[in-house]
């Protein structure tokens, strides 16, 4: 279940460093390799420091941080910008998903998105969004297959 | 062995003598008044219970300071801070609350428990539970050998505690809570008491968490007894069950009947104690009053159940030869079971299914089959082999999003009480939980019309019928087909359709016919488009004695689809992407009234991985003769024998090369072989049967003049068809789909009728 056979660089997904929780991980997974990225799935709990060792090693061409208990919100505006400040990773594609906030959606969505937007993240997707984060990254397989 | 006397373990073996299941909550507050009164309603309920404080998740971690910070801020956490509320304040929220008739255990889920368990031992608790295995594989990073070294060091101040130890309950019967095979379970759950019972520990208890399948979860529950006897002589155990761990109902009636059930498995299969789920789980953290409410129920449940026999059942099930042969394997590696877990995990020979802890091999992959029950999909390099038909496949996501709400949707279907008064019929239909139509019932027939319009079965079918038809069309239209509007009458139709009568009506004097297909007009209109189809109302007075095989109706409807030019294998190919895009596109629209009608999309997930199987009728006659079916070699495959094939199978497959006496004159005959059609079935899984029919067809005017002769057709009566035949139409290939019985297939429903809003069942008379 670690890692893909397929080739290239691969798409890391992440749980955060305060969020346990796996099946939305195990998921993302399958659904990433069937539309034909190969995968590094780094699991729940990811402390900051993993996070950034490994996307600098592996030079992955999309990462994906998913979380769901809630508290994601707060590990994910402060692991972005230590994304960012590795010059190998500054132009990564970098999005985030799940539950963002303890609260569901209380009219506070917008703002935590323009956070972490403004924190390093190219695209911010609501629980419900899910098919628009699968065509993305069918359009992603398109441009790194041609 | 027996408990020491006033000890957690003597409590539960008291009660299991009196023949009184202990049941018990997850509660945990950070506040104590909060956590007293808790305890307290506890211990008030009428039923024999046992106390909880759950720890937060800061200090589970062992970051103790974000929890005093959160305390001195008043900030509520999702348990009970031990740690810094410190032993002399825990010890003053239990006082007065906890005696030898109602104990209390701490629950907290770390990989490092050393602090919480000096605390919980100095505020004279001696109750706890976790694992080196079940604590860190799904909740944490830390590397396994670490946890082993610490839980290690906690059993022995656990083992050192005053009175004859403390008690320590496995949590290895949980592992990620859902679609973990339970002989890991088993095999975990075991490991994790003997790694207690090495050090030191004279009294444990073995969890199994409740699963999807009834009967396999009794299974589990008698193969962790039966290995518990063999392998904890001299030790105090029993076996706590936990209610569904999972995606939780959400429904309070669907929440209430998985914690029903969960009693009734621990009753009948001899555990002596249940945690408790409430009706609030799928949302939020549940109250003192949902988990007391939860507690009443499960008591109820457990004293209206026979309690199983005092020893465990000693039949060689699946659950105990795979969960034997587990746990045998890693004792085998070295002389302590602390040694032999890391190296278990480290060749595989332990894998939990989807857990993504680097220490977790990740070979291994379970499923839920077609029965129900989970087993394993691959077997990784676990010291046993399933099924060759499985090993080697994972889930796709969409099979696993199904496999993960399996129970969650059966459970939340409507419930079996609504209309089932004056509705026998539906009641009957409603309370049926496993997948897929059982038997035939006489007398399972359609209701008055304005009762079977208004029946909420009717119209989550007909909503999802109008998903199907908005998929198909979409679909064609996307392939470049377009949708011509069918004639209802005509002086002649297809006659090829077995044992049905054609039915009449007066057209200025002459004698016409209702369309029992659209074949004839389909060749036509070939000279119009080169891909095309209807959506076409059929009308065929079937049989008298297939108003009871639940897929015939004497008018329904035909998705009819003909390619100019296409051979067989291109309209099978456009059948097979067709059903799954319908499918894929139900299954993503409609959801809620698929979960209304309890059906479970597990069952498509083998369905959405094309290509389908194709047998020749050949093959399929030798499949019924080897199940004993006498079907003839050389007839149309009978009702009984395709229902037969259709439950045999996992997935659709085609039928192909029937002979040739037993299709209409327009399927063509193989030129290569010669007696048998270039035609294709098409039968689903589950026992809905055949859902399409098509075939390469004939263009040849003298060719089809012969084939009317030898099926008895006079060619006079089709004039306009032959001279239109005479004059040359194109080659084709098409096929007809059942709107219907698709419709039955996608909602799972007993019966075709329910998915036709005005239903005509053979030989009934009916508006």
């Amino acid at each position: 279940m670690m890692m893909s056979p397929l080739s290239g660089e691969p798409v890391v997904i992440s749980g955060t460093s305060s969020d346990s929780h796996t099946w939305n991980l195990v998921y993302l997974q399958l659904l990433v390799r069937e539309i034909g990225h190969p995968v590094l799935n780094l699991g729940p709990c990811v402390p900051d420091d993993l996070l950034v060792a490994e996307c600098a090693r592996a030079r992955p061409r999309l990462v994906v941080i998913s979380t769901v208990n809630g508290h994601g919100f707060t590990d994910a505006v402060r692991v972005a910008p230590r994304l960012r400040a590795r010059p190998e990773l500054a132009g990564t594609p970098l999005v985030i998903g799940g539950k963002l906030g303890i609260h569901g959606d209380d009219g506070t969505a917008a703002a935590r998105r323009d956070q972490l937007l403004a924190a390093g993240f190219d695209r911010v997707y609501a629980e419900t969004e899910l098919a628009a984060f699968a065509d993305d990254l069918a359009q992603l397989r398109a441009r790194v297959a041609s | 062995m027996t408990a020491a006397a006033g000890s957690f373990g003597a409590f539960v073996a008291q009660a299991r003598a009196a023949g009184r299941l202990v049941v018990q909550p997850r509660m945990g507050f950070s506040d104590t008044a909060t956590s007293r009164a808790g305890l307290l309603a506890t211990k008030r309920v009428a039923a024999t219970t046992v106390g909880t404080l759950t720890i937060d998740s800061y200090t589970r971690v062992g970051d103790v300071a974000a929890a005093d910070r959160a305390l001195a801020a008043g900030v509520p956490l999702n348990g009970f801070p031990i740690v810094s509320h410190g032993a002399e304040r825990t010890a003053a929220v239990l006082d007065g609350v906890r005696d030898t008739g109602f104990p209390v255990q701490v629950r907290h889920g770390s990989a490092r428990p050393q602090e919480i368990v000096r605390t919980s031992l100095a505020a004279g608790l001696t109750a706890t539970e976790g694992g080196p295995v079940s604590y860190c594989l799904p909740y944490s990073r830390m590397p396994l050998r670490e946890a082993v070294g610490h839980w290690s060091r906690t059993a022995e101040i656990l083992a050192a505690a005053p009175g004859g130890g403390a008690h320590v309950e496995t949590f290895g019967g949980c592992m990620l809570g859902q679609l973990c095979p339970p002989s890991m379970l088993v095999a975990i759950s075991v490991l994790e008491g003997l790694f207690f019972a090495q050090h030191g520990l004279r009294s444990v208890s073995l969890s199994y968490a409740q699963q999807v399948d009834e009967e396999q979860d009794e299974e589990a529950v008698h193969a962790l007894r039966r290995l518990a006897a063999e392998l904890l002589p001299g030790v105090d155990w029993h076996v706590v069950v936990y209610t569904y761990m999972g995606l939780y109902p959400k429904t309070p009636h669907g929440a209430a009947a998985v914690l029903e059930a969960s009693a009734r498995l621990a009753v009948r299969s001899g555990a002596a104690r249940l945690i408790v789920k409430t009706e609030a789980e799928a949302w939020r953290i549940p109250t003192i009053a949902e988990n007391t409410a939860a507690l009443r129920l499960a008591a109820e449940v457990a004293a209206a159940t026979r309690w199983a026999d005092a020893d465990p059942d000693p039949a060689d099930t699946t659950v105990h030869t795979e969960a034997r042969a587990l746990v045998m394997a890693v004792l085998g590696l070295a002389d302590t079971v602390a040694e032999a877990l890391p190296e278990a995990f480290r060749l595989g020979y332990l894998d939990v299914p989807y857990c993504l802890h680097p220490d977790n091999a990740g070979r291994a992959t379970g499923e839920i089959d077609p029965t129900g029950r989970l087993r394993w999909a691959d077997t990784g390099s676990l010291p046993f082999r399933a099924g060759p038909a499985t090993a080697g496949r994972g889930p796709t996501s969409t099979g696993l999003l199904a496999a993960l709400s399996h129970l969650q949707r059966r459970y939340d279907r409507v419930p079996a009480t609504a209309g089932a008064v004056d509705r026998p019929v539906l009641g009957v239909q409603m309370t049926i939980t496993a997948p897929g139509p059982t038997t035939t019932q006489p007398g399972y027939l359609p209701p008055s019309p304005p009762e079977h319009l208004a029946s909420p079965v009717t119209r989550a079918a007909l909503r999802v019928q109008q998903q199907v038809l908005t998929a198909a069309r979409s679909f064609l239209a996307g392939e470049e087909f377009i949708e011509l509007l069918p004639p209802v009458i005509g002086p002649v139709t297809d006659p090829g359709v077995r044992g049905s009568k054609q039915l009449d009506v007066d057209y200025y004097g002459h004698r016409y016919k209702l369309m029992t297909s659209g074949i004839l007009y389909k060749q036509a209109s070939l000279l119009a488009f080169d891909k095309l189809f209807f959506i076409a109302p059929n009308v065929r007075a079937e049989p008298v004695e297939t108003c009871n095989t639940r897929r015939h109706l004497a008018e329904f409807h035909q998705i009819d689809v003909e390619i100019s030019g296409g051979t067989r294998a291109d309209a099978r190919r456009l059948a097979e992407r067709l059903l799954v895009h319908v499918v894929r596109h139900v299954l993503r629209t409609a959801g809620d009234e698929l979960t209304a009608l309890g059906r479970d999309p597990v069952v498509f997930a083998e369905l959405l991985r094309e290509p389908f199987d194709v047998l020749t009728h050949t093959e399929a006659v030798a499949a019924l003769h080897d199940l004993q079916y006498p079907q003839s070699a050389d007839a149309e495959i009978e009702w009984e024998g395709e229902e037969l094939l259709s439950h045999k199978a996992r997935r659709p497959f085609f039928v192909t090369d029937y002979p040739k006496g037993s299709r209409g004159f327009y399927d063509r005959e193989n030129p290569e072989r010669p007696g048998t059609l270039r035609n294709f079935d098409l039968i689903v899984p589950g026992g809905y049967g055949e859902l399409v029919s098509g075939s390469e067809r004939e263009s040849d005017y003298a060719t089809i003049v012969t084939r009317m002769r030898e099926t008895g057709e006079n060619p006079a009566k089709y004039k306009w068809y032959l001279d239109m035949v005479r004059d040359g139409i194109p080659a084709s290939a098409g096929f007809g789909m059942g709107l219907e019985r698709l419709t039955r297939f996608l909602t799972g429903l007993d019966s075709v009728w329910q998915v036709n809003a005005y239903p005509k069942v053979p030989g009934l008379v009916a508006p």
